[in-house]
């Protein structure tokens, strides 16, 4: 497909707006987009679609008036957003597939072809220490084995994750539900300036389309419809994130899921995937295993750089939990495990020392974790 | 004729003294008053005209001008109404002319001749004191507060007859007048707070957050106590008083001249000799809070002076009444413009702030708070930065477990920690002997350089610890500041690792985790 007649398509997109899928399926039948653009144009179009439509045809020749179709989609690609449509042969594969692609996709970035295996990482947006942890060390082992790691760019495990496979030096493919110009959350900006550098951006929505709740759930089909596997790191038991599962589902994808403590809420709903039949991964390898790629175990070495010479520190690292503890309870675990009572102030000088040497960080107010990375 | 009585007046913390000039002389009969009066001073008038009247003096048809000196002073408030009297009669010469000279006069008069008591008395006696004066003349039920000031004599009058009576020099009559012996102040300051049953025993657990309170109080750092609902804020909070080094001579009756503008004080018993403490509800209005008014009066920060002003619930609050705070917490006064001049209020006070960790109270409890990150961030954003940066010690409370609710072992005692308080109070003192500077808390750049210096191996665990735990150089000061107190609370002369490691810990916690 030409330029010009993405042009066109994008001229249709902007026109036709949200929600306008039955619409754009009858307009495929009565003319290639140029054809369409000259019947809106002359007014001829009004008549040729069914009686139904006629209020959103009118509304589509209205935008067509003074439109400048090359224009406005060389404005668009200068700002360096392309567009790609099902048709095309550069469109991805594995989206395509499924029961109903979105026409147009448009993105920042770049695309990798499908010769490239994907997973879509998604979580709870709210997720706990352990979550992060998780999010993190699943992410950077699947981009170091050459896997994209694709999720939505959320807050929470969505964005650590793809943070972490941009960190790993591998390719990460936000999918949103707005336009690709704009940046939602915001909070995420660095993260999605990063996306645009170092892996991709799409959205089937034309730029300048804002965040709508509406728009999530069907932006939810994409990931799971770009990945091979789908891996839940961690949902509660009615989550968002449960909706790209029921996706993944339908569409024939594998749903991998990270199991969790019975009392934990935020790992409820992984549980609970785990007993309705989803993979089970509890390490990164276990899930390269599975999607049959080579994995290089990097913790071996670090059970060696753990070993401290002060055993107090070593003690005190031992209770130091991937959940934060309060400073209080670990006073108590401290008792509890070795019989000794350690001073307050004590106890909190071989913390922040064990802080200064990157061991353990200091979570909230007073609570420490231990640090993994 | 002519009579010139002394009253005074207040004006923000500062007093004067106005003379009270009467002139009785043949015209039409007229009474006026002049020296910018306010409506309740020319009011005086109508009550000295028919108070006189019901004491048995009847004024003549004559023309009689009342000045209040200095002219150009606004004057408000009714304490002018016994001296503007009594100058009527000794004017009529119905008093000897000597009889009330060197004597300070204070007292509203009500219809049927009574005296009552007025506000800022404390204040005025004292500055009457410092001009010289050595007798005043006052409401019995102010009387006390005159006797405060051991160099007065307070003379406390139930109503005018007893004052014309005295002042004719027959005595006391019908006991109307008492000579208020002076009050020992040093005695209530040792009773203080005696009769008070809160102490720091009574708080179960809680190691970390008693610690952190015993590190502010020593050095007057401002408190941020963070934690879920029922973890015991609000009590601590209620007991630091308990641990602050008693108030002195001059600083109770410092405070108790605040209380004294306000209307505050009004037995001896009230009279200010234990910190305070104060804790006003978050729907506070600025004015309330800084002060104000037509006539601008003490604000809560003012009445908290030298004392702990205590805000539960610190984002519940609004934001612009909150950075009222930022001013006075820098200056350790607070200055109020008004159109009838500029008044300035000491605010030397102590800020605890408590606050839940986020809207529902439970974060970082991630089993119980329904939370989102966005929502948790926006909480602690409802606090404008600025004043979360004054905040040197930053504590959580850790919810209560059953144990530590129903454990009975009784903790330290205030009276213990105040006494380790008050050693760090002792060599903060000998530190800044011959600055303007108290505690360790009012240090600034300059002073943390020059007291605060670091040993070789203290100096490379701060750099570590800066490099690794991503603080800021506005927390380098104030851990520095911090550490100091500490070190000072273990009597050590040097900063050593430990104490950093504290301070460090009481650090204000970067955004990114709330």
């Amino acid at each position: 497909m030409t330029q010009e007649e993405k042009a066109y398509v994008h001229w249709l997109y902007q026109a036709v707006g949200m929600g306008g899928r039955g619409l754009l399926r009858s307009l495929e039948t009565i003319g290639t987009p140029p054809e369409l653009y000259q019947m809106a144009l002359s007014g001829s179009l009004l008549e040729k679609v069914a009686k139904r439509y006629q209020n959103k045809i009118a509304h589509v020749m209205e935008m067509t008036a003074g439109y400048d179709v090359q224009g406005e989609y060389t404005r668009m690609t200068d700002r360096g957003i392309q567009l790609v449509t099902a048709l095309e042969a550069e469109f991805p594969k594995r989206l395509k597939r499924i029961a109903d692609p979105p026409y147009v996709l448009y993105y920042a970035g770049r695309l990798l072809p499908a010769e490239h295996k994907a997973v879509a990482v998604i979580g709870a947006r709210d997720c706990t220490e352990y979550g992060r942890y998780m999010a993190g060390q699943f992410a950077a082992a699947l981009a170091q084995a050459g896997v994209q790691v694709i999720s939505g760019m959320a807050r929470g495990i969505d964005g650590i994750a793809q943070q972490a496979a941009l960190q790993a030096g591998g390719y990460s493919l936000g999918v949103l539900g707005c336009g690709v110009d704009i940046c939602y959350p915001r909070e995420n900006s660095k993260l999605y300036e990063a996306l645009i550098q170092q892996g991709g951006i799409c959205s089937e929505y034309p730029p300048g389309i804002g965040p709508r709740a509406i728009l999530f759930p069907p932006r939810n089909r994409i990931i799971s419809g770009m990945a091979d596997a789908v891996l839940v790191i961690e949902a509660k038991e009615k989550s968002g994130t449960l909706i790209t599962v029921d996706m993944a589902l339908e569409q024939g994808r594998e749903v991998y899921a990270l199991p969790g403590r019975g009392t934990d809420p935020l790992s409820r709903g992984c549980n609970r995937l785990i007993r309705q039949g989803a993979g089970l991964v509890s390490t990164p390898g276990e899930l390269l295993e599975e999607l049959l790629l080579e994995y290089r175990d990097k913790e071996a070495g670090r059970q060696i750089a753990l070993a401290f010479p002060d055993k107090e520190k070593q003690d005190i690292l031992k209770i130091v939990d991937i959940n934060p503890l309060s400073a209080e309870s670990l006073q108590k675990k401290y008792e509890a495990e070795y019989g000794r009572y350690l001073s307050f102030p004590m106890l909190l000088h071989e913390l922040l020392q064990l802080c200064a040497e990157g061991y353990v960080k200091q979570v909230g107010g007073g609570y420490f974790a231990k640090c993994l990375e | 004729m002519l009579s010139t009585m002394i009253s005074g007046a207040v004006y923000g913390m500062h007093s004067c003294l106005i003379q009270v000039e009467v002139d009785v002389s043949q015209g039409l009969p007229c009474f006026q008053i002049v020296g910018l009066p306010g409506s309740e001073v020319r009011e005086a008038r109508e009550r000295v005209k028919v108070a006189l009247k019901n004491v048995g003096v009847k004024l003549p048809p004559m023309c009689i001008n009342v000045n209040l000196s200095p002219a150009d002073l606004p004057k408000s408030g009714t304490m002018f109404d016994l001296p503007v009297a009594v100058g009527i009669m000794t004017a009529l010469a119905r008093l000897p002319k000597e009889a009330a000279e060197n004597t300070l006069l204070i007292g509203e008069l009500g219809l049927s001749g009574e005296l009552k008591p007025v506000k800022g008395v404390l204040p005025i006696v004292r500055e009457a004191a410092r001009q010289g004066i050595r007798k005043c003349i006052l409401p019995a039920r102010n009387a006390w507060e005159g006797a405060l000031v051991q160099e007065v004599e307070s003379i406390g009058m139930e109503d005018m007859e007893g004052a014309i009576s005295f002042l004719q020099g027959k005595g006391t009559r019908n006991q109307t007048a008492s000579r208020c012996s002076s009050v020992d102040l040093n005695a209530l300051i040792q009773q203080g707070g005696q009769g008070e049953d809160l102490d720091f025993a009574d708080i179960n657990g809680q190691e970390g957050l008693k610690r952190a309170a015993e590190v502010a109080a020593a050095g007057f750092h401002h408190l941020l106590i963070i934690g879920p609902p029922g973890s015991g804020k609000t009590m601590l909070a209620r007991r630091l008083p308990t641990i602050l080094p008693p108030l002195s001579l001059e600083e109770s009756l410092e405070v108790s001249s605040i209380y004294s503008i306000s209307g505050l004080l009004q037995s001896a018993a009230s009279l200010k000799t234990t910190r305070p403490f104060l804790n006003p509800h978050h729907t506070i209005t600025g004015r309330a809070l800084a002060g104000g008014g037509r006539i601008p009066m003490p604000g809560l920060i003012s009445l908290a002076h030298r004392g702990v002003l205590f805000l539960d619930e610190l984002p519940e609050f609004k934001r612009e009444t909150l950075d009222i705070l930022r001013q006075p917490l820098e200056d350790k006064k607070v200055q109020i413009a008004r159109s009838s001049g500029t008044y300035t209020y000491p605010a030397d006070f102590m800020l605890v702030g408590a606050m839940n960790p986020c809207p529902c109270g439970f974060y970082p409890d991630m089993g119980r708070c329904r939370c989102t990150p966005y929502e948790v961030k926006r909480y602690l954003g409802r606090i404008s930065g600025p004043i979360l940066d004054r905040m040197d010690i930053c504590v959580e409370a850790m919810p209560m477990e059953f144990q530590d609710i129903t454990r009975h072992t009784a903790g330290e005692s205030s009276g213990e920690i105040r006494k380790r308080v008050m050693a760090a109070r002792e060599r903060q003192k000998e530190r800044f002997q011959g600055t303007t500077i108290q505690f360790n808390a009012d240090m600034g750049a300059g002073e943390v350089e020059r007291y605060c210096k670091l040993g070789p191996a203290a100096f490379c665990y701060m750099e570590k610890m800066f490099a690794n735990m991503q603080l800021s150089a506005r927390a380098y000061h104030r851990i520095l500041k911090v550490a100091r107190t500490i070190a000072d609370l273990a009597d050590s002369s040097e900063i050593e690792e430990i104490h950093l490691s504290e301070a460090v810990f009481y650090r204000r916690m970067d955004q990114k985790y709330w």
